[in-house]
């Protein structure tokens, strides 16, 4: 049984709608993101579940439960903002203690538990400070116990980590996995950031323009997008015009078997990450256009034989390549990913 | 017409009856956020309506009463009285006049002190901008006080022009004449638009000007062309609040007497045979004047209004 | 090529110092009175250019005991008296300005800008409200409740803005909506929450408000009829009909007070609000 879904679910706000007729089932112990551009409706999908929007049609359930036009307060939901929130008029551990203060637990126990979660996340020794001075990692950490201390039936993450710098990012994106992990408690992650939500979330659900696009495990999305969006938004993609036929892929310049059976026939679009390309010898020719450093490795951009463009990485092994360059490359039937809605 | 007359009334008291659905037992977040907001504006509402609109209601209607003391029917006798005697005309001349004078006044030097303010690196700024703002605190009787300290009989500019000159003090003292007015006024505006035009200038995109000044413009053009269009709405706004406030003024020029204006007279009213009518009346026009251009002003110009 | 890098135009070369000129001379229009009236308070004669006879309390004395002429009463009944009355506005100001400051800054709502306006640009002023008051509630005003909810709807709007201040450097939504989902109903989370986070604005808005009421002047003046006057009225009695230098040590009273309270404010850390008075 599903613990937290939205079940068909439409927000609109005056003439805009924000969410349409989303449904995500998140199991027990999931940690489920919900991506997308800015804009797409994320932000408010995770204000419904946690009731600070109610919806305009469709059900949100906890437990099979309907909470639909249950109050906020009344929902128990963990919840950590981007800029953490936290209540400057209090210490660190008057932070953690207010959320069981207000589901009326004893005075020892809050503090108990508190205490529990601040070593949990190692922050013990911050107890008495007052928030506003702490750092940023910090604060998140405090936000985190604040938010677990009512043993919420979900936590809702949204953009955690925005505020942070690159390097503080990576740590604290291992930590709240294991976490995560650890704890075995239903989370909700909302961020722009698809790379984050891949390496923290079981599934992903890809959202734009108000529509879920799909929702998968971080490899099923990586490598079976639903759409053309979904292979865009999620990593760098090459979008390739192909006619199939008879189990057949015909590039114009190559083809290829197909990857197992095709519903399609006739004109479609297959995806191929840049790094499933690979250089070094194969039927096509690529001229090279444009490169760029990245440190582990080169991202390069070429033209295939019919005027396409594709994106390919290069291994720093070929730093000496340079534009006009012609680099032979090759498709395995297996890394191309044939793209069946056009949405 | 009938049918349409109660399709509307039933409509009417169905929009009333959601309305007090939605504020005893809302259902949705929308709902509960109007029901915060009804019941965070209700206190201040409550305060406006009673020592605000009712009295102030209260006051137009003896305006046009017939009775001295009692509302009783109606007349507009006083109003008429304001609009013929050529005595209010003057009055009414003075005030509009010298308010408008002392607003140029007050925003020609508030515009460069702000500018100084905000542009160049003064010593003791905080003592600057203590001694800059100290006056907003200062009611009207205290800055005709300041007046009277300069430039009264014994005033100490007075006392230095008669050492100098050798004339009689009392022949210079010019206190409660319209120039020592002049002053007491533009010592209350002159702070307060400085108050005003310094949260705009805070707000000016320095960018933009540094720019200018790279391209080639001077100073002058670069506040003309670059400054200038970025601070307007602030100082539409500030020149508004000053006129407003100048308008306003009444202790000032209860103590120092230099020009008969509105509110003077408005207190004669009522120190000459308690003419409570007569000074509503005055009151009225003085508050629908003001409430009338200040709205229009809102509404058609970017002026950016705070106190 | 000498011109190339030449001085530029009559604002380069004088724009600068005529700038500073007026800074400089609105200072001293501003500041030397206020310096003139507290340093005379302590003179016993004023006759010439400057004042002499010092240092005397006399005009001290006459002002804090009373001298039984002119301004017959002592500063202290009146500074007690006002004090008493401007507290009681600030009591409602708080009431009525906390409320409508956070409505505005946290929600969005119909009419938003006017209610907005409405909040913190005074309705009338001290003597229209005045006028009006004397009219509609005569019998209010010899107990003071008049004075009391007449400063409070004409100081209000100082209270709201201090408070908005404050509330514009949380973001009160996000803290809202934390305090909510750990469980806390909504009046709760405004009590216990919003409202100890804007403590300094409240602070800062209930010094300002209390100072505007106690040196309210206009209002007073047309309201006041008997008993003990009101901190303005007293001033202006004092300015009126008092000897000059003890008018002039009555008015550094005030400033004394204006000092206390600007001094408080820094001490509250809210600069901006001081400037905001």
């Amino acid at each position: 049984m599903s613990e937290v879904s939205l079940d068909n679910v439409t927000k609109r706000f005056d003439s805009t709608v924000a969410v349409n007729d989303v449904s995500i089932d998140i199991d027990d112990g999931e940690v489920m993101g919900i991506v997308g551009p800015s804009g797409c409706g994320k932000t408010t999908a995770l204000r419904l579940v946690a009731g600070f929007e109610t919806v305009s049609e469709g059900t949100v359930r906890y437990d099979g439960e309907d909470v639909t036009h249950i109050p906020p307060e009344n929902r128990n939901v963990g919840l950590v903002f981007q800029s953490y929130a936290l209540f400057n008029n209090m210490t660190v551990l008057q932070n953690v203690t207010f959320g069981p203060k207000m589901h009326d637990v004893g005075k020892e126990e809050r503090r108990d538990r508190a205490c529990e979660l601040l070593e949990l996340l190692d922050i013990e020794e911050l107890a008495d400070r007052n928030p506003k001075t702490l750092s940023g990692g910090q604060q998140q950490r405090v936000g985190l116990a604040r938010a677990l201390a009512i043993e919420p039936h979900i936590l809702l993450l949204d953009e955690p980590m925005t505020g942070l710098d690159a390097k503080l990012k990576q740590t604290l994106r291992q930590e709240l996995g294991q976490l995560l992990d650890d704890l075995e408690v239903t989370t909700l992650y909302v961020t722009h950031d698809q790379e984050q939500a891949m390496s923290m979330c079981d599934r992903i659900a890809v959202m734009n323009d108000g529509h879920l696009e799909q929702i998968g495990t971080p490899s099923e999305i990586y490598e079976q997008p639903a759409n053309e969006f979904v292979a865009g938004f999620i990593g760098t993609a090459n979008l390739l015009e192909v006619t199939i036929e008879d189990e057949q892929v015909s590039f114009g310049f190559t083809e290829l078997d197909a990857p197992g059976p095709q519903r399609v026939d006739g004109t479609a679009t297959v995806m191929i990450r840049p790094d499933d390309v690979r250089v070094g010898e194969g039927p096509v020719s690529v001229e090279i256009t444009n490169l760029f450093y990245q440190g582990e490795h080169i991202q390069a951009t070429g033209l295939l034989p019919d005027g396409q463009k594709l994106t390919l990485r290069l291994d720093r092994s070929l730093g000496d390549v340079t534009t006009g360059d012609s680099l032979s490359i090759a498709f395995d039937p297996d890394d191309i990913h044939v793209i069946e809605s056009t949405r | 017409m009938a049918t349409d007359h109660v399709s509307i009334s039933t409509r009417v008291s169905s929009a009333a009856r959601t309305t007090v659905e939605v504020l005893t037992s809302p259902s949705s977040e929308r709902q509960r956020e109007i029901r915060r907001i009804v019941s965070l504006c209700l206190p201040f509402t409550v305060l406006l309506l009673f020592s605000g609109v009712f009295p102030l209601t209260e006051m137009v209607r003896i305006s046009f009463s017939e009775s001295r003391l009692v509302t009783e029917g109606f007349t507009t006798e006083f109003y008429m009285t304001l609009v013929t005697d050529p005595y209010y005309r003057n009055v009414a001349f003075n005030t509009l006049w010298f308010a408008a004078a002392t607003t140029v006044a007050s925003i020609g030097v508030a515009v460069p002190v702000a500018h100084a303010l905000e542009k160049y690196s003064l010593p003791a700024k905080s003592v600057i901008l203590t001694v800059l703002s100290f006056p907003n605190s200062l009611p009207g009787i205290v800055a005709a006080f300041m007046i009277i300290i300069l430039f009264g009989n014994t005033g100490v500019f007075t006392n230095a022009v008669a050492f100098i000159s050798g004339q009689s003090s009392t022949d210079i003292a010019f206190s409660t004449g319209v120039l020592g007015l002049f002053f007491a006024y533009i010592y209350s505006m002159i702070p307060r638009a400085l108050l005003l035009l310094r949260g705009t200038y805070a707000e000016v995109n320095t960018d933009a000007e540094e720019a200018a000044r790279s391209l080639g413009a001077t100073p002058l053009q670069t506040f003309r062309f670059v400054t200038l269009p970025q601070i307007k709405p602030g100082l539409i706004g500030a020149c508004i609040l000053v006129f407003r406030t100048g308008l306003a003024i009444f202790g000032t020029v209860l103590i120092l007497k230099g020009l008969l204006v509105w509110t003077l007279q408005i207190d004669r009213e009522l120190a000459q045979g308690f003419n409570i009518a007569q000074a509503s009346a005055m009151a009225t026009v003085w508050f629908v004047f003001v409430f009338g251009f200040t709205v229009l002003v809102l509404r058609y110009t970017t002026a950016e209004v705070s106190i | 090529m000498a011109e190339r890098f030449g001085q530029g135009g009559l604002s380069a070369r004088f724009g600068r110092p005529f700038v500073t000129l007026v800074l400089v001379l609105t200072l001293l229009f501003l500041a030397f009175p206020v310096v003139m009236t507290f340093v005379s308070s302590f003179a016993s004669d004023w006759f010439g250019v400057l004042p002499t006879g010092f240092v005397t309390l006399a005009n001290w004395q006459d002002v804090i005991f009373g001298t039984g002429v002119g301004a017959d009463v002592a500063v202290g009944s009146s500074l007690a008296y006002s004090t008493g009355l401007a507290l009681a506005g600030v009591v409602i100001n708080l009431i009525v300005g906390v409320p409508i400051a956070y409505a505005v800054a946290r929600y969005d709502f119909v009419g938003r800008d006017w209610v907005n306006v409405f909040a913190i640009l005074p309705l009338a002023p001290g003597i229209i409200l005045g006028i009006a008051f004397l009219r509609t509630y005569p019998d209010l005003s010899t107990s003071g409740i008049a004075l009391v909810i007449g400063y409070s709807l004409l100081k209000a709007p100082y209270m709201v803005m201090a408070v908005q201040s404050s509330f514009q450097s949380m973001d009160l939504q996000q803290i809202e909506e934390s305090a909510r989902s750990l469980g806390a109903s909504w009046p709760r989370t405004f009590l216990t929450v919003i409202v100890p986070n804007a403590k300094t604005g409240i602070i800062a808005g209930s010094i300002i408000s209390w100072t505007l009421a106690a040196a309210e002047f206009n209002f007073s003046y047309i309201v006041y009829s008997r008993g003990t006057p009101p901190l303005a009225i007293f001033l202006f009695n004092n300015i009126t009909n008092a000897s000059f230098l003890n008018a002039a040590a009555a008015v550094s009273v005030f400033f004394l007070l204006i000092a206390l309270v600007t001094i408080a404010l820094q001490i509250i850390g809210n600069r901006s609000a001081v400037r905001r008075v």
